[in-house]
């Protein structure tokens, strides 16, 4: 059959079957060779455990022994848990209110640090630091700076007669707390902001300059339309990170809350998506709900990027 | 040609540099290794030598890990090599795993390696028995008691060797001890009921319940003790100001530390575990701190309750998937000899498990230690009850705690949401 399908009016159309010279077969398998630990570490530690997340969703999901086939009911039972609800509101905070809050303080940054002053690179690396700091180190610090009684924050503040928040219990204050504690950690966001502004063409500028445009109409009409792509690339990790967010509240919890209960205080104000998935499949050992947890998220984060990319189609401007 | 020859010289190179490793691994007489996971790590050199008393005796090595995290349990349990032996810092988890299939039930090896029962502490013991099967044995023990700053009760009026009888007087004591600064915030307390943490399975004994019935088998969130507890707890904070309290108790040092609010004379009296009164707390961080131990009082309605105290503590349990469960057996007895169980616990100052270690003249010579002796033989002394859902039940307690406590909300609402909500839960999970 095969060797039919080689021969006749088939060997005349090579679009259908393209023969390969000996030396583009070796290449491929060279090629095939040198990514298969890649690919062997996709399929292993990826792809399997992605797929095999996706079948334990529809199971009662047993460490050991055989997990039961229970269809839909993790998925039903999740729209119906209260603190799953709880948990995706937090989340979509942190997206909606933390998100962009996060990437403007990042372009203002990297829109000063782009500035031709003296002593430039001593402030990049001093914004830069603290986003090689591990998490937990930065939130443990934070958590000093934050301290309702004794921290700098409320302190810096009671010197302008101002009552700081208490940001440990008040549900109302911890996750703004988060995201001021996210604002320091930004290096990494404001380096890719630095480099789209370095690439903004001097010679839009100096023309817009020359038209009579002042600083902020040059900034507003030349440098951010120009580094708009970048902002996207900014804005969809962004997302994406928001959430999966979990270490920071995951440390702020134990260390503010009294109750033993490390997760989500103070009164449930930082249960996160993920920390409330890693709730269940950790601590609660309902791991077939835990993963149906995981396919929500992943199927609202594509949408989500979807939707991004979509509706920002039209005000984002790629030069090439 | 040459890069061919190159890339086949780095193929073969690479291939050596692997499997030497594994060549160097296949000693042909090689030592026995038994492996004990403990999820806390205080002291983890400690620890080992402990055990290398039991891999010298016995011609083997027993390699202890501590600290272990949660997720790297539940990894290994329910992967092909598990440790011999795990131990927890609570019994909690226990029954979720052996829902989950990952416990070895001991009764057989018990018998099998001669560990006498009678010798444990039945409270301890308790909280390892489900329906007569044991699926862990209690290692170490703690118990609550109260403890007073005398300085402070001297300088409030109090008499200082005389701590409150009844819940009623600590309430009342608190208020003297409470100390406020000219704008109103506070300089002392008192008294903070879930200081350093929750305390409700103490109270709720006091007033007569626990969230379980005695054998785990129902839920009794709404019961009135549950009720009655989570009341008594709300009005240290409505008296003082629920904001007030969590400011103050949010600039108190670590716990860990010579500025923990007990030990820097802030806070009047806590309730606290036997480690304290051990070298690794109190005489090391405050030497100097005047205090005294005393049980929990009882309300006054019900003096009979003195004594009781909520026993838990430590637990060591072998998982399923362990090859060699005879051998993981032998080291869990010998865990649990008096003489070992005295060793660990005098070198760690918490309770022993066992009565004949409990003997030990050395857990005399620590000062206030025979308060909590005393407490866990005591006939009130009540064991911690644990189901299959216990984390799911504690997490939903500690969430109304907070609620009640620092929000001032009606306990009553939603305590019966919960009810409600989890005690189908438990249903199914016990398979009624």
């Amino acid at each position: 059959m095969r060797s039919a399908q080689i021969s006749g009016p088939q060997e005349r159309t090579p679009r259908l079957a393209p023969r390969w010279s000996p030396t583009t077969r070796r290449n491929f398998r060279l090629g095939m060779l040198f990514i298969a630990p890649w690919t062997i570490g996709f399929l292993a530690f990826t792809l399997y455990p992605m797929l095999a997340s996706l079948y334990f969703s529809f199971t009662d999901y047993r460490f050991r022994g055989t997990s039961q086939w229970i269809g839909l009911a993790n998925y039903l039972q999740l729209f119906r848990d209260r603190l799953f609800w709880t948990a995706l509101g937090n989340t979509a905070y942190m997206v909606v209110v933390g998100v962009p809050i996060l990437l403007v303080f990042s372009f203002v940054c990297a829109v000063l640090l782009n500035l031709k002053v003296r002593g430039q690179s001593f402030y990049r690396v001093v914004y830069f630091l603290p986003s090689i700091v591990p998490v937990v180190a930065s939130t443990m610090l934070w958590l000093w700076i934050l301290n309702p009684n004794s921290g700098i924050l409320n302190s810096f503040l009671g010197i302008f007669g101002l009552h700081g928040p208490n940001w440990f219990h008040d549900p109302a204050w911890s996750k703004p707390a988060l995201i001021l504690m996210g604002l320091w950690g930004t290096g990494s966001t404001i380096i890719i902001y630095l480099s789209g502004l370095q690439d903004v063409p001097v010679s839009l500028l100096e023309a817009a300059e020359l038209d009579g445009a002042s600083w902020l109409q040059r900034l507003w009409h030349v440098t951010i339309p120009m580094v708009s792509p970048i902002t996207l690339f900014n804005l969809i990790t962004g997302v994406i990170g928001m959430f999966q967010y979990f270490s920071q509240a995951y440390v702020f919890g134990a260390a503010v809350t009294t109750m033993g209960n490390a997760i989500g205080a103070p009164l449930n104000s930082t249960l996160f998506y993920s920390v409330y998935l890693y709730q269940n499949g950790f601590i609660f050992l309902k791991m077939g709900y835990a993963s149906a947890m995981a396919w929500i998220l992943f199927f609202i984060i594509l949408g989500c990027t979807v939707l991004l990319l979509r509706f920002t189609e039209s005000i984002t401007y790629y030069a090439v | 040609m040459a890069n061919r020859r190159l890339l086949t010289l780095i193929a073969v190179a690479l291939a050596i540099a692997l499997l030497l490793p594994a060549c160097r691994g296949a000693k042909p007489q090689e030592e026995k290794v038994l492996r004990v996971w403990i999820t806390w790590g205080d002291n983890p050199a400690q620890l080992q030598a402990l055990f290398n008393r039991y891999g010298e005796a016995h011609n083997l090595h027993v390699e202890v890990t501590a600290p272990v995290e949660q997720e790297r349990i539940l990894t290994a349990l329910s992967g092909s090599n598990p440790p011999d032996i795990l131990v927890l810092s609570g019994g909690d988890l226990v029954k979720s795993y052996a829902k989950q299939g990952l416990v070895e039930p001991l009764n057989k090896w018990i018998e099998a390696t001669g560990i006498d029962l009678k010798d444990i502490f039945e409270a301890p013991l308790n909280q390892c028995n489900a329906n007569g099967t044991y699926l862990c044995l209690p290692w170490g023990t703690d118990i609550y008691a109260l403890f007073w700053n005398k300085d402070l009760f001297e300088a409030a009026g109090l008499d200082p060797e005389r701590p409150p009888q009844t819940m009623e007087e600590l309430v009342e004591f608190a208020d003297r001890l409470t100390i406020r600064n000219p704008d109103g915030t506070l300089a002392q307390i008192g008294f903070i009921p879930d200081f350093s943490w929750s305390h409700l399975d103490l109270y709720a004994r006091m007033f007569g319940g626990f969230w379980y019935n005695e054998d785990g088998t129902e839920l009794t969130l709404n019961s009135q003790p549950m009720i009655d507890a989570m009341l008594w707890e709300q009005q240290f904070y409505t008296r003082y100001g629920p904001d007030n309290v969590l400011a103050f108790a949010s600039a108190l040092g670590g716990y860990m530390s010579p500025d923990q609010g007990f030990y820097a004379g802030r806070v009047a009296m806590m309730v606290d575990g036997e480690w304290q009164v051990g070298p690794n707390f109190i005489p090391h961080f405050r030497p100097e701190l005047n205090y005294g131990v005393a049980p929990f009082p009882p309300p006054a309605a019900h003096l009979e309750r003195a004594g009781t105290a909520v026993v838990q503590g430590t637990v060591a349990l072998i998982p399923s998937g362990v090859k060699d469960k005879e051998a993981a057996a032998r080291l869990l007895a010998w865990m649990m000899s008096p003489e070992i169980v005295a060793e660990e616990m005098v070198a760690n100052s918490n309770l022993p498990t066992s009565r004949t270690a409990a003997q030990d003249p050395r857990f005399a010579q620590i000062p206030n230690f025979d308060v909590f002796l005393k407490l866990m033989g005591h006939p009130n002394a009540k064991y911690i009850i644990t189901t299959p859902i216990s984390m799911e039940v504690n997490e939903r307690l500690g969430q109304i705690e907070e609620q009640v406590l620092h929000t001032g909300a009606d306990p009553v609402p939603l305590l019966n949401e919960a009810q409600a909500e989890l005690a189908p839960l438990l249903k199914q999970a016990l398979g009624q």
